[in-house]
């Protein structure tokens, strides 16, 4: 089964889209989610939340799945899924803190439902009436990747026919210390789609998903993936640590440089500033890598720009 | 889809491993006892379902969701004969809250903790040299949602064999925003009662092995046969469940499993014992069942093990395959006036209960309203 990629969003500081991205070289003001969403429903909403709404808001909309706020499409086959690590991280280590230093009394019962971790996935469901199976990944360094490749995996199984792939990271005090330095304070969205169920209702094909793996290394993983791949591989994302081990004569990007800690989202974003540059640029397959070999384990992606108009899609 | 279980592993306050734990249900003996982690003068309530590994009570320490975990797993790697080397093999885990208790204790006490252990690879690598794993955290449906991706799995051809796992250790977060609305704290989970009070939370990890059936395996013993999976999504509330998509996840599971309501011999309930949660499951269950409902012996595992959030259903279905080789069925204790939603169930109560199980179905169900429902049948 052909997978594309019919809906693309970008919420991270001073880019709003996938051009933006291409084009940033330092972060910009942060984003304003209820400048985006409407101030309503916001206020109890943690920041990774309202991130995941506006990335998610401006996907469906660029994906066509969106009329005048309602979906367009049967809500029951629409899938979501999320990738944050460091999402509701701030609210459990506040809430512990505040429990030792004034009882339980001293809380606020409006963080409950932040203290689980799946609370963005769930609130995205519930503000764009998402009924599909509905995912919340926390995977570490691979995390967005691995949200990409299970979202494939709930429309080859049938259980879904579009897919909802967010990746967003909230930045905090919390955080900051866990991880050692600033966080990207936002992330990205993709829909992806079947192919058939895309060309029936003559979806915009942003990109092709390629080969997926995981693996324990990231040449390995390279390797792999360009042997499966019909045409050469044109360039690469990954991050600092994974940067190392790829060919340094292909195009290279590393969006830690620019955005900082991107943790679950980096796979996601290298999705979207990827498609970014398809618009830009002729060119062929790229490969995303995220998390390296000092990880627990290396995810890794082909993507595929979308196939010409003359190319007939072979479902 | 006839998916082979070939091992199965399990940890909670009543066992160290499935057939404990099995033997302590069928016993009536339930784990709730004094909280040995979380100083009692913060709370209202004081007595939770823990497993007892702290050095000394009183005093908490990290990573305890990830032993628990990775004793579950070496559980049931070791019984279906896969041994410590599952470099070959997926792990996927589902769970509520990660290891979150660990930076809870990071960020209040200083303790050494990195953003590489809030999942599970890192420990799964370290321990069995996995390099595919995955942390899913979807709240109380965790384990029956990863489940539904492990069968996937293998139905695409991505794996020969996948372990799938469950896992949680109790938050002082969870717990204490709980606690903040109970003035009162529920003296007794009971699933199903009139006079329930709300859940009471457990630690408990477990873990099984599951393979694809056209492929001959050697090893282990064959426990049942996963048929089908359901997963759905309210998208209604944060926190409260919904009815109709509840009950879409149980039509749902008998689609993919091909079987029927009158099918069913033993129902494992999600039964968290809240006031919500028991009557819109026992509700949807009947809207589903008809009158069918009567059919299947009608059973829960939280009022002895507490709500174990991620870990619950995997560990509900451990236990619905051990009715099936035993056919013992452990019964709902504490339920003394059932509600009026479950009146004309076959509910077991008081002791166990004789009966021989061909298929079962078990329910997870979980914050951010997501329903799963699994399948499975003897072998």
């Amino acid at each position: 089964m052909r997978i594309f990629i019919t809906g693309v969003g970008v919420a991270l500081p001073g880019a709003d889209s996938t051009a933006a991205l291409a084009a940033a070289r330092q972060p910009g003001e942060p984003v304003e989610p209820a400048a985006v969403l409407g101030k309503k429903g916001l206020r109890y909403k943690d920041r990774a939340t309202q991130l995941g709404l506006v990335a998610g808001q401006r996907v469906l909309t660029d994906a066509g799945l969106l009329s005048d706020g309602e979906l367009t499409t049967d809500s029951t086959r629409v899938a979501v899924l999320v990738s944050s690590n460091l999402g509701n991280v701030d609210t459990v280590c506040r809430v512990a803190r505040t429990i030792a230093d004034e009882g339980t009394r001293g809380l606020s019962p409006m963080d409950t439902p932040n203290a689980s971790s799946n609370i963005i996935a769930s609130e995205i469901a519930i503000r764009f009436k998402l009924h599909g199976p509905n995912l919340m990944v926390c995977n570490g360094p691979t995390s967005g990747l691995d949200a990409v490749r299970w979202g494939a995996a709930l429309l080859r199984s049938g259980r879904a026919d579009q897919a909802v792939v967010v990746g967003v990271e909230p930045d905090n005090e919390i955080v900051r210390e866990l991880v050692g330095g600033p966080v990207a304070d936002g992330g990205a969205a993709l829909v992806l789609e079947r192919a058939d169920v895309a060309e029936a209702r003559g979806a915009t094909v942003h990109a092709e998903l390629g080969g997926h793996t995981r693996g324990a290394r990231v040449a390995d993983n390279f390797a792999q993936l360009a042997a499966g791949e019909p045409d050469a591989l044109v360039g690469w994302f990954a991050p600092g640590t994974a940067a190392g081990s790829l060919p340094s004569e292909l195009s290279g990007h590393d969006l830690t440089e620019t955005w900082g800690e991107l943790s679950g989202a980096l796979g996601v974003v290298q999705c979207a500033a990827a498609i970014g540059g398809f618009g830009s640029r002729t060119g062929g397959p790229v490969f995303l890598a995220a998390g390296g070999d000092d990880d627990d384990g290396s995810a890794a992606l082909v993507l595929r720009p979308a196939p010409t108009a003359s190319e007939p899609v072979a479902v | 889809m006839r998916l082979p279980i070939t091992g199965v592993g399990a940890v909670a306050s009543i066992g160290r491993d499935a057939d404990e734990i099995f033997e302590s249900l069928c016993a009536g003996r339930g784990g709730l006892g004094p909280m040995r982690g979380f100083d009692h003068d913060l709370y209202n309530g004081t007595r939770l379902f823990e497993i007892d590994d702290r050095p000394e009570s009183g005093r908490d320490r990290t990573m305890r969701a990830t032993g628990f975990l990775l004793e579950a797993v070496g559980q049931a790697a070791e019984a279906a004969g896969l041994g410590e080397d599952l470099s070959d093999y997926p792990v996927l885990v589902g769970t509520g809250l990660r290891e979150l208790r660990s930076a809870e204790l990071w960020w209040r006490d200083g303790v050494p903790f990195g953003a590489e252990q809030l999942h599970f690879g890192t420990a799964l690598r370290e321990r069995f040299g996995t390099a595919d794993t995955h942390t899913f955290s979807n709240a109380c449906s965790a384990s029956l949602y990863t489940l539904a991706l492990g069968a996937d799995m293998l139905a695409l051809g991505e794996a020969d064999a996948v372990i799938v796992a469950g896992v949680d250790s109790i938050t002082e977060s969870m717990f204490g925003l709980a606690d903040r609305v109970q003035p009162e704290p529920p003296p007794a989970l009971r699933t199903l009662d009139v006079n329930r009070k709300g859940t009471i939370l457990g630690d408990g990890a477990a873990a099984v092995v599951l393979r694809r059936e056209d492929i001959p395996w050697s090893g282990g013993r064959l426990w049942g046969r996963l048929r089908g999976v359901g997963m759905t999504c309210d998208a209604k509330h944060p926190t409260a469940p919904d009815q109709e998509q509840v009950a879409e996840a149980i039509r749902q599971a008998h689609r993919h499993a091909g079987t029927r309501p009158s099918d069913i011999d033993l129902l494992m309930l999600h039964g968290t014992g809240t006031p919500l949660n028991d009557l819109v499951e026992a509700s949807a269950y009947v809207e589903v069942f008809g009158e069918d409902a009567g059919v299947p012996v009608v059973t829960g595992i939280k009022p002895m093990t507490g709500h174990t959030s991620g870990s619950a259903g995997l560990l509900s279905l451990v236990v619905a395959l051990q009715t099936m080789a035993t056919g013992k069925v452990p019964p709902l204790i504490g339920l003394e006036e059932p509600i009026e939603q479950a009146a004309g169930l076959r509910l077991v109560r008081d002791e166990e209960a004789k009966h021989q199980v061909s298929l079962a179905q078990v329910h997870g169900f979980g914050f951010g309203g997501i329903n799963a429902v699994a399948i499975v049948e003897a072998p």
